[in-house]
């Protein structure tokens, strides 16, 4: 019975060496919280790490005696990614640590000539998580990543709120790494990635104010589409909110309309929506239905009318269908004759519904996407005026 | 017989070690090479190996109960003689070796690749299989509440991967529905069927261990669709959330579905969520894989007392399992190439032969019944 505490006393000491071995100690790590990607000299990899410093991070610009900068951006290039950021680590003081990375901007440049590399290190590095997200900037990465937008103290923590808490806007996908390599991994579909640029939208106080502002803000909008692992388009902000319908990111979005009657516009916020498409194939000729029903709320009307909400509904219905329709033909139209580009992933749903004709269609599907005939009918119902029982209109009128 | 073997356990106690024993390796080492070689059908072929898993689960019973305070070793000894007894102990001794090496390739892999790349291999195997021989020496009636334990930690990670991963399932990624033919899928079967083999030739050395054999049928049954629905929650998220391209590109597509999963801003990143409630059922693995393995060789040596073989046992799997997981393309090569057809052929070989000799010479068996 010797043989037991033996045991205990190996499995003890094994138990404590092991929790030497391979620690981290957060203050010897560079949390990155955004990385940019763009193509540095001689066709290298030039990689914009920014990375944070927590102390003066947490708010309190300059406590503990550190530089009052709450994060430090640093350049580094090499043949690959991984050159790159080891690169970055022959004057970064600390190991640099991917853990907390928010936001991987990859160059318009560099995503036109292929990102499988970037698809490959990111997925496969067992730090990042996978829903770091990933976007598309027609600017240098590098110059975007340090911009500080919005109210947060991280600029990598303004973008990941952008797409955390900007769905109303709806004009670009929610890409992260999983999406991406999705994309890119699975059979007959096409990756996407959102876009994202410098905008004058801030104001600093004291300076020339421009007619939008003077301070450069990162602004979330468009979308940037790609044949296999290379950008071959862009969508705008209309077209990619058709575009969100298919991907089924439209969870709400604010609608303005002209209103018909008088000089004036109206708000429309989409609340419950559903999209289905239906695959056709008759005669030899793959068709699409789209229908699409959403139920919304009016949640503003810049017009003083004497009509009830029943009746300013009924007018307003047809008016917010032709517009969300116009939205997605604009996109149809962009894929199918521009990009001729199936990045709605039209081929999965057809292969879902009709795996017995797939092989008929599948090797000319390229070639049959630009023509074919996809129907969308919308239909909209508006239910809601929002607090109020009578339009806005003064009663002495 | 050794003390462990006149130990008596519960049929839920049996059953909840069954259900470990299945789990770890089936979740995500398993459904990786399923979705390599079956895309979205991933899910059907794993409800094709709970069929299979049922149907071995009956057979074996079956031929316990002909001889309920016989294991299949001492069976085989009534029908086939000393030699006979050697030869099946021989081949159940290295299943247990066999499967040892899919375990470690689970714990190591979960551990070393997500989280400690920097700690050298022989530590992981060392750690375990130490971990593994302590609850040994403590029987299998601690092992059992230990998987009781682990039964707990399997439901609140399933709970956890399914409240996390909903928001991101895509229905259409299952369409269409059987892409491959159905005996493509059976064909697959075999790398869950590995996975059940644990249990069912555990099953089959363990069971005259199990008070009340007139339920020893239902709790079987029972603890293979307990722990079948357990599982196949598995591949169903995998391919609604990761799809089955992305499932199949990884080694541990499990640690994949942990690294997409988030339930809003805090909770998110399972890898160490997932380690700390799947470890119960990997330790409950090895300590299984070692009880079995060495009650083998106590039948292969003839040993009076199987404590004396509790090391020399834990050394030769312990050490086996290092050679497949030092190597990650031997491993990979190994369990997917070498390990389904191995397992497959002791399984369905020991149990056909021990079934058809048992009812050929059943007076036989009667005659010896309680002797």
């Amino acid at each position: 019975m010797r043989i037991i505490p033996i045991i205990s006393i190996i499995f003890f000491v094994l138990v404590t060496l092991t929790g030497c071995l391979g620690k981290e100690e957060i203050s010897d790590l560079a949390l990155v919280t955004a990385v940019g990607i763009d193509k540095g000299e001689q066709e290298n990899i030039l990689i914009t790490a920014q990375i944070a410093r927590p102390a003066e991070a947490r708010g309190d610009a300059g406590a503990g005696g550190g530089t009052g900068e709450p994060m430090w951006t640093a350049i580094a290039e090499g043949k690959t990614i991984f050159e790159a950021i080891r690169n970055l680590a022959r004057f970064s003081s600390r190991r640099v640590y991917w853990g907390h990375n928010m936001v991987i901007v990859i160059s318009e440049e560099i995503a036109e000539d292929g990102i499988v590399d970037v698809i490959d290190f990111f997925t496969r590095n067992n730090e990042l998580r996978m829903r770091t997200w990933i976007l598309v900037t027609e600017e240098k990465a590098r110059d975007l990543i340090p911009v500080k937008t919005g109210i947060e103290v991280l600029p990598g923590e303004s973008i990941d709120h952008l797409f955390r808490y900007s769905p109303i806007v709806a004009e670009a996908p929610k890409s992260d790494a999983m999406s991406l390599s999705m994309g890119y991994l699975r059979e007959y579909t096409h990756p996407y990635l959102a876009l994202v640029n410098l905008k004058s939208r801030g104001i600093a106080e004291g300076e020339d104010m421009p007619e939008f502002g003077n301070l450069p803000q990162a602004e979330l909008s468009g979308t940037a589409l790609f044949r296999d692992d290379k950008m071959v388009g862009k969508l705008k902000d209309r077209e990619s909110r058709g575009f969100l319908w298919f991907i089924g990111e439209v969870e709400t979005a604010i609608i303005p309309i002209e209103f018909p009657e008088g000089d004036g516009n109206a708000s429309i916020e989409l609340r419950d929506n559903s999209f289905q498409l239906t695959p056709k194939y008759e005669n030899g000729e793959v068709s699409f239905d789209i229908t699409l029903e959403t139920v919304a709320d009016l949640v503003e009307l810049g017009v003083p009318t004497g009509k009830s909400y029943d009746e300013l509904f009924t007018l307003l219905e047809p008016i917010l269908e032709d517009y969300i329709q116009e939205d997605i033909e604009m996109l149809l139209n962009k894929l199918q004759q521009e990009y001729q580009l199936d990045s709605i992933g039209l081929a999965t749903y057809f292969r879902a519904k009709f795996p017995q004709y797939w092989d008929d269609v599948k090797d000319d599907w390229d070639e049959l996407f630009p023509d074919m005939a996809i129907v969308v009918n919308v239909s909209a119902e508006i239910t809601n005026p929002q607090l109020f029982r009578l339009p806005t209109k003064p009663v002495k009128e | 017989m050794s003390t462990q073997i006149r130990t008596q356990i519960s049929n839920s106690i049996l059953l909840a070690i069954v259900i470990n024993i299945v789990y770890a390796k089936a979740i995500g080492v398993t459904q990786g090479a399923i979705a390599r070689q079956v895309g979205a059908d991933m899910w059907i072929v794993t409800i094709l190996s709970i069929l299979f898993a049922l149907l071995m689960m009956w057979v074996v019973v079956i031929i316990i109960k002909r001889t309920p305070e016989k294991n299949i070793l001492e069976q085989s000894k009534v029908l086939f003689g000393a030699w006979g007894e050697k030869i099946f102990s021989a081949l159940f001794f290295l299943f247990f070796l066999g499967a040892y090496g899919g375990v470690m390739i689970t714990i190591v892999y979960h551990l070393m690749d997500y989280f400690l790349p920097d700690v050298p291999t022989a530590i992981f195997i060392i750690a375990t299989t130490g971990v593994g021989l302590y609850g040994l020496s403590k029987g299998i009636e601690v092992i059992g509440r230990f998987a009781v334990l682990g039964l707990f930690s399997i439901s609140i990670l399933n709970i956890l991967i399914l409240f996390g991963s909903l928001d991101n399932f895509h229905v259409h990624h299952f369409f269409p529905v059987m892409q491959n033919n159905l005996w493509s899928n059976l064909q697959a079967t075999s790398h869950h069927n590995s996975d059940w083999a644990m249990a069912i030739l555990m099953v089959a050395i363990l069971l005259p261990m199990v008070k009340q054999k007139e339920k020893w049928n239902k709790y079987t049954q029972k603890s293979v669709l307990i722990g079948g629905g357990l599982i196949l929650m598995w591949p169903l998220l995998q391919v609604g959330t990761l799809s089955p391209e992305v499932t199949g590109q990884y080694i541990i597509s499990c640690m994949q579905m942990a690294r997409s999963a988030e339930i809003g801003l805090f909770v998110h990143r399972y890898e160490l969520i997932m380690i700390v409630f799947f470890s119960i059922s990997a330790l409950v693995q090895v300590m299984s894989c070692l009880i079995c393995a060495s009650i083998s060789a106590k039948h292969v040596v003839g040993a009076k007392n199987i404590n004396k073989l509790y090391i020399p046992t834990a050394l030769l799997l312990g050490g086996f399992g290092y050679w497949i997981v030092d190597d990650h393309m031997r491993a990979m090569h190994y369990l997917e190439d070498y390990w389904p057809i191995l397992s497959m052929s002791i399984i369905i070989g020991i149990t056909v032969l021990v079934l058809l000799f048992g009812t050929i010479f059943k007076r036989k068996l009667v005659q010896r019944k309680g002797k």
